[in-house]
């Protein structure tokens, strides 16, 4: 029997009898389906997760600082270490900062002092921190060494009344900056009382501003912790030599999110499993099903010549067949899943890698057919063509 | 090459059957249902194999085509034995020298007639464009040629007979074996199945075996065989 003859009948028979396969059809493809969407959207979604976890916690901020050494003995982190550690991969961005403790401004004839933060375009970012009022600053207002503060919403309250301050003016050690925002409460923790300003501005106007000797580092995903954290050390020897280097991790919170994380992804991919296994054993019963229905025309089969292989091939391919269009239903479903999340949430997922999902989401559809198709594939070829015809 | 490849002996019969038994068992005992049956064909002949029912007609007609296996005996078809085939070889034997027509018009339903044609040819790997000459000459043969496209399902029974037995002819059989092929038809109809029987092995290069109930169709054909308690007398 030739293959472009056996695709044809068994095609031919599949969509003749397409009500008998609807369910299984569905089985198979909304497993595809979810399969190739939890692959492919699998990182942002973690992504998204880890961004809106920040707000509970910090699990995948890094801080890299050196311990306390004698004032002249001070190190700094030069600009191009904190460029290696942004290229290191699972590193989403890196921030270098200066602070200093003790700040002061004058208002309304009142002193008041304060923490005080050199924040580089990145800081914001990387800390999981956004204004509920105003804007934070970035890019442009470090360039331009611009005198801007954002304040935290204590330290607001505590100068202004009110946190609706966007655009007052706050004069900082004697100089005039004006406030671009106020950050929101969530995840601040001791930064409520804290003004920052930008890095360079910081560096030319503040004095007493600290050397840059902390990093903040945004690890991509939960997971990429682990593994970028032993490479700091080296990636910062590899830039400059530094002494008494500290790498802070919040390992209980990683440890948590990635617990909570695991019991996730087991339970959505057992799901997919159970849909697929599902679909494989309505597979099995349809074709066993269909065996048992079709007896006689086995049977009349055999009178015409079919070779016992010839019987095999054909119910082993329709339910190759049957899988594998589940399956391309599935991909298409998939795409469109894809598709809709990655506008959701803002995110570009790599097409090698849905096109990888589907070859593997096929893959796995033709081995399900095969595996649920080969016992009544097998009992339709042994059947004696005597017996087959008849079957009532 | 395969044993059936080799050209067929020119003179001699179709079918030669010596001895032929045939016995079940059914865990109390032998039941034999063939005893020592011997048969000649020849190309060109009808013949009609009656009995009572659970005679073993259609045991008979069944180890004639390969259906079935024989418990002793001889059966050469073309002058080289046949009983003694692999699975592989019966099937080839099936498709190239075989044709089956059966009482119960067995055609696929959820095809057209067509359709119904082409298997025999998928299995005998004749070319796809070679088929709609051979179906539509083998539907010519049985006046159906106008049905081709025809849904099976949508055919009288006197159709679907007749498509059936232009389903045993497509792939230029040596022998038709029909079991009861009027048994579910009226007179006419029947007739009409004979008539195209007749014409095919009027050809003479085609035999006829068979089995029937009916003397009217025994009637018709050359020679005449009653089976009775296994064994096979001519009439």
């Amino acid at each position: 029997m030739r293959l472009s003859d056996l695709l044809r009948l068994s095609i031919r028979q599949l969509l003749r009898h397409r009500r008998r396969y609807w369910g299984v059809m569905l089985a198979i493809a909304l497993g595809t389906a979810g399969f190739i969407t939890i692959i492919t959207m699998g990182r942002d979604l973690k992504e998204n997760f880890n961004r809106d976890l920040e707000l509970l916690g910090r699990a995948t901020l890094v801080k890299v600082y050196f311990e306390k050494l004698p004032p002249y003995q001070h190190q700094i982190f030069q600009q191009s270490t904190l460029e290696a550690l942004r290229q290191m991969p699972g590193v989403k961005d890196a921030s270098l900062a200066v602070s200093t403790f003790w700040a002061q401004t004058s208002l309304q004839g009142q002193q008041y002092g304060f923490s005080l933060f050199g924040a580089d375009r990145a800081f914001f970012e990387v800390c999981g921190l956004s204004a509920q009022k105003g804007k934070v600053f970035g890019l442009e207002e470090n360039n331009h060494r611009r005198r801007a503060v954002v304040l935290g919403p204590e330290l607001a309250r505590t100068l202004f009344g009110t946190i609706d301050v966007a655009g007052a003016e706050l004069e900082i050690q004697q100089d005039i900056f004006t406030v671009s925002g106020v950050l929101k409460d969530v995840g601040l923790g001791d930064l409520r009382n804290f003004a920052f300003v930008p890095f360079t501005t910081a560096q030319d106007r503040i004095p007493n501003i600290s050397y840059p000797n902390r990093i903040y580092l945004r690890c991509s995903t939960w997971d990429d912790v682990e593994k970028v954290v032993p490479l700091i050390p080296q990636v910062i020897q590899s830039q400059q030599y530094v002494q008494g280097l500290k790498v802070d991790v919040a390992w209980d919170q990683v440890k948590r999110v990635q617990a909570i994380a695991f019991w996730v992804e087991l339970f959505i991919f057992s799901s997919i499993a159970a849909t697929l296994i599902l679909g494989g054993v309505g597979i099995w019963t349809v074709m066993m099903a269909a065996v048992r229905s079709r007896t006689r025309e086995i049977g009349l089969k055999k009178a015409m010549g079919a070779e016992d292989q010839a019987i095999m091939a054909q119910f082993l391919a329709e339910a190759v067949c049957l899988s594998f269009t589940a399956s391309l239903a599935g991909s298409l479903v998939g795409f469109v899943v894809v598709e809709i999340t990655s506008i959701m949430i803002n995110s570009h997922p790599a097409q090698g890698l849905f096109l990888f999902c589907v070859f593997i989401g096929l893959l796995v559809a033709v081995g399900l057919g095969v595996a649920a198709g080969i016992y009544p594939s097998l009992r339709a070829s042994r059947m004696e063509p005597v017996s087959a015809i008849r079957y009532e | 090459m395969n044993n059936l490849s080799r050209p067929p002996l020119v003179n001699g019969p179709l079918i030669q059957v010596i001895r032929l038994s045939k016995h079940y068992s059914n865990g109390h005992g032998v039941i034999p249902v063939l005893r020592g049956v011997n048969l000649e064909v020849h190309p060109g002949e009808m013949i009609a194999v009656t009995g009572p029912s659970g005679s073993g007609k259609s045991s008979l007609l069944f180890i004639l085509g390969l259906l079935q296996p024989a418990s002793s005996g001889n059966y050469q078809f073309l002058g080289r034995d046949v009983l003694h085939l692999s699975r592989a070889d019966q099937a080839e034997f099936r498709r190239r020298r075989v044709g089956f027509v059966f009482q119960n018009c067995d055609l696929f339903e959820n095809s057209t007639v067509y359709e119904n044609l082409e298997f025999p040819l998928v299995y005998a790997m004749v070319e796809r464009h070679e088929r709609p000459a051979r179906i539509a000459s083998a539907l010519e043969m049985v006046g159906l040629a106008h049905r081709m496209g025809h849904p099976a399902n949508r055919l009288s029974g006197g159709e679907r007979q007749r498509v059936a037995v232009a389903r045993a002819l497509v792939n230029q059989p040596r022998v038709i074996l029909a079991d009861e092929p009027t048994g579910q038809l009226d007179r006419q109809n029947g007739h009409k199945i004979m008539d195209h029987f007749e014409e095919i092995v009027a050809l003479g290069e085609t035999a006829l075996i068979v089995v029937t109930h009916d003397s009217q169709v025994a009637e018709r054909c050359h020679r005449v065989f009653s089976l009775e308690d296994g064994i096979l007398y001519e009439k």
